[in-house]
């Protein structure tokens, strides 16, 4: 014998309401939440208006007698199995908040002080006849902007086909030679920039090969540049299930085709994240185009041929000078350098999102 | 499936395939087959032939090398890590691991499907189905027409012929595996591998892969991994049981037509297993 639904024998159903027991809460757990919030927020404010103790080292044991609080509070609702709870979440929840402040201060600082220099001729004109002195109306950032795309752009070109090919042979061809390619992409991660730049000015320029040039900075960058491409791009065709390329296989399609056609449309949204994060490893790097690309106060746009500004380098010369005209236009062509790259990941996301076809 | 009901399929398969005529040409073939990875071996000396356009199940517990046998058939296999191999598996009398032999094209005419429904997630319903042909370099004008043909015969065509431009990962798990069931019949393969195609699926999409696989044998062999022993009576000709003592390799124990396997077993085990006393 078994019991059929009939809603007829059911006369409460229509009484029903949408509920969401889960949520509720007894007074002794609200009002000790309240307490354990209050109490630490009163004690540090006091601290703070009526002591002498300085207002970072407020800051800082707010969170230990934050800590203690919930874990009281924590106690008296939930008994001792609450206290790592607590401990965890405010842990979690001050460090959240720790590194929120910490990125609202760097852009703060950032706005604040670069949109002081920004107006049409700084985006627009480049520092010939400028000096430091010169007052903030006159000469601009457009040619260190245009300076560091094209480095951007060359260094790109080059690392990106590069890198991706190395992931490539790593997760698709999976040679014999795997292991040392691991080991050397591993090891050049930790080449630190100005090495980058040493190695390109002692072996291209010194020799004579090329001039100190957009080309040069951009050779530079490629090396800081390929190994995070390359190991990025590893991890995400390493995420590719192996039911799709086995899926391909059995189709009759060759390795190449698998990795060309399935593979990486597969990965797609993770290997422009590969090329994004490679493109912000460089994009703020000084050091190696202090060596290959040098400084001009005049528009270049022939890669090959002559120095050219960059950002990062128009904000090392400006940020130093006794001028504070000098100085605003270091944070103007920071907060462009940051826009930059703004502009940048976005379009690489609305390019990488997944489409499919 | 009652009593009644399996005596019913078995006397309709009997007067199916009565005589040695109807059996035809052998067109795929394993000779002694045997299986390693690395240093242990998990399949031993198996003999099995493949008539042209039958369906043969693999049947036998977990563990026991059934999927793994089948990779070997369109070198799938040593694609895995450690995997190692002895034996012949004969396609048209010559055997595929020849040093002639190209694995692409072997793969071309032995198509598979997968326990796990695998849709190329880059690519739309259509472009799925089509994909095979784009993947493997072949030249095709008709493509509406192969759609529409692969996704009938897979018994799709009707809940997708809307929206062939959606993407694969829109559909449930019972269309994504007609839909490669499909994909994998675009490239016209002249055997179709399936390991365990309907493990996932519910008994509305079972009905359909079957009646599917069934219409398919009048052109193509079919080899069919499946754990569901009904389903071996309801669509193989032939049937072959695997079988694997702890520890030690797996092999067949008893083959022959899926009536005489189900109803007049000569080995006791066979007649356990499919009595679902083990496994």
């Amino acid at each position: 014998m078994t019991t059929t639904f009939d809603p007829a024998t059911l006369p409460n159903l229509q009484q029903q309401k949408k509920m969401h027991p889960w949520r509720k809460r007894t007074t002794k757990f609200d009002v000790s939440v309240a307490i354990a919030v209050a109490v630490p927020m009163v004690f540090v404010i006091a601290l703070f208006l009526f002591s002498d103790m300085p207002g970072a080292l407020v800051f800082v044991i707010y969170l230990p007698i934050q800590m203690f609080a919930s874990g009281c509070a924590a106690v008296a609702t939930k008994g001792n199995r609450g206290i790592v709870d607590s401990v965890i979440i405010v842990n979690a929840v001050g460090a959240s908040i720790f590194t929120f402040v910490v990125i609202l201060s760097v852009l703060w600082s950032l706005v604040s002080n670069g949109l002081k220099a920004l107006s049409i001729p700084f985006l627009t004109q480049n520092s010939t006849y400028i000096s430091p002195s010169t007052p903030l109306e006159y000469g601009g950032m457009a040619h260190a902007a245009l300076g560091t795309l094209l480095i951007v752009t060359i260094s790109a070109l080059i690392a990106v086909p590069i890198g991706i090919a190395t992931a490539i042979y790593i997760t698709e061809v999976r040679g014999k030679a795997v292991p040392y390619v691991r080991f050397f992409v591993q090891s050049m991660s930790g080449v630190p920039s100005v090495v980058a730049g040493l190695f390109i000015l002692t072996t291209l320029i010194l020799t004579g090969a090329i001039n100190t040039s957009a080309f040069a900075g951009g050779l530079a960058y490629a090396v800081l540049m390929l190994p995070t491409v390359a190991r990025t791009a590893e991890e995400v065709l390493r995420l590719v299930p192996d039911d799709l390329r086995t899926g391909a296989l059995a189709l009759g399609s060759t390795r190449a085709r698998t990795v060309l056609q399935v593979v990486l449309p597969a990965a797609k949204t993770g290997i422009v994240t590969a090329i994004i994060l490679g493109i912000a490893r460089v994009i703020g790097e000084t050091a190696p185009l202090l060596m290959t690309s040098g400084k001009n106060d005049a528009t270049v746009t022939n890669p090959f041929s002559d120095p050219i500004s960059s950002l990062p380098i128009a904000i090392f010369e400006n940020v130093a000078q006794p001028y504070p005209d000098a100085v605003s236009r270091a944070w103007g062509a920071a907060l462009i350098l940051m826009v930059l790259v703004a502009i940048l990941f976005t379009v690489a996301r609305l390019l990488g999102r997944t489409k499919v076809k | 499936m009652s009593t009644a009901e399996f005596e019913q399929s078995v006397v309709v398969l009997e007067e199916e395939f009565s005589t040695p005529a109807q059996r035809g040409p052998v067109e795929l073939e394993a000779r002694d087959v045997s299986v390693w990875f690395n240093t242990r071996k998990v399949l031993e000396g198996v003999n099995l032939q493949f008539p042209k356009n039958t369906v043969t199940a693999l049947i036998g517990p977990s563990g026991c090398g059934k999927s793994t046998f089948i990779r070997t058939l369109n070198r799938l296999h040593e694609l895995l890590p450690g995997a190692a191999l002895a034996g012949e598996v004969l396609y048209e009398g010559e055997d595929i691991y020849g040093p002639t032999k190209d694995p692409v094209h072997i793969r071309l005419n032995i198509g598979m499907v997968f326990q796990k429904p695998n849709p190329f997630p880059s690519m739309t319903i259509r472009g799925n189905v089509l994909s095979g042909l784009k993947l493997s370099g072949m030249k095709r004008s008709n493509h509406d027409e192969i759609v529409e043909q692969t996704l009938t015969s897979a018994g799709l065509w009707n809940e997708v012929k809307d929206r062939l431009g959606h993407a694969a990962g829109e559909l449930s798990g019972g269309q994504q595996q007609r839909l490669v069931i499909a994909r994998a019949l675009a490239v016209q393969p002249h055997v179709l591998l399936m390991d365990e195609p309907c493990s996932a699926l519910d008994p509305a999409s079972t009905l359909k892969i079957e009646e599917t696989i069934r219409e398919l044998s009048k052109e193509i062999t079919i080899v069919i991994v499946t754990h569901n022993m009904q389903q071996a009576v309801r669509v193989a000709d032939y049937t072959a049981f695997f079988l694997a003592a702890e520890n030690e390799p797996g092999h067949v124990v008893e083959q022959g037509r899926t009536t005489e396997i189900f109803g007049n077993p000569q080995d006791q085990r066979t007649l356990d297993y499919v009595n679902g006393r083990f496994g």
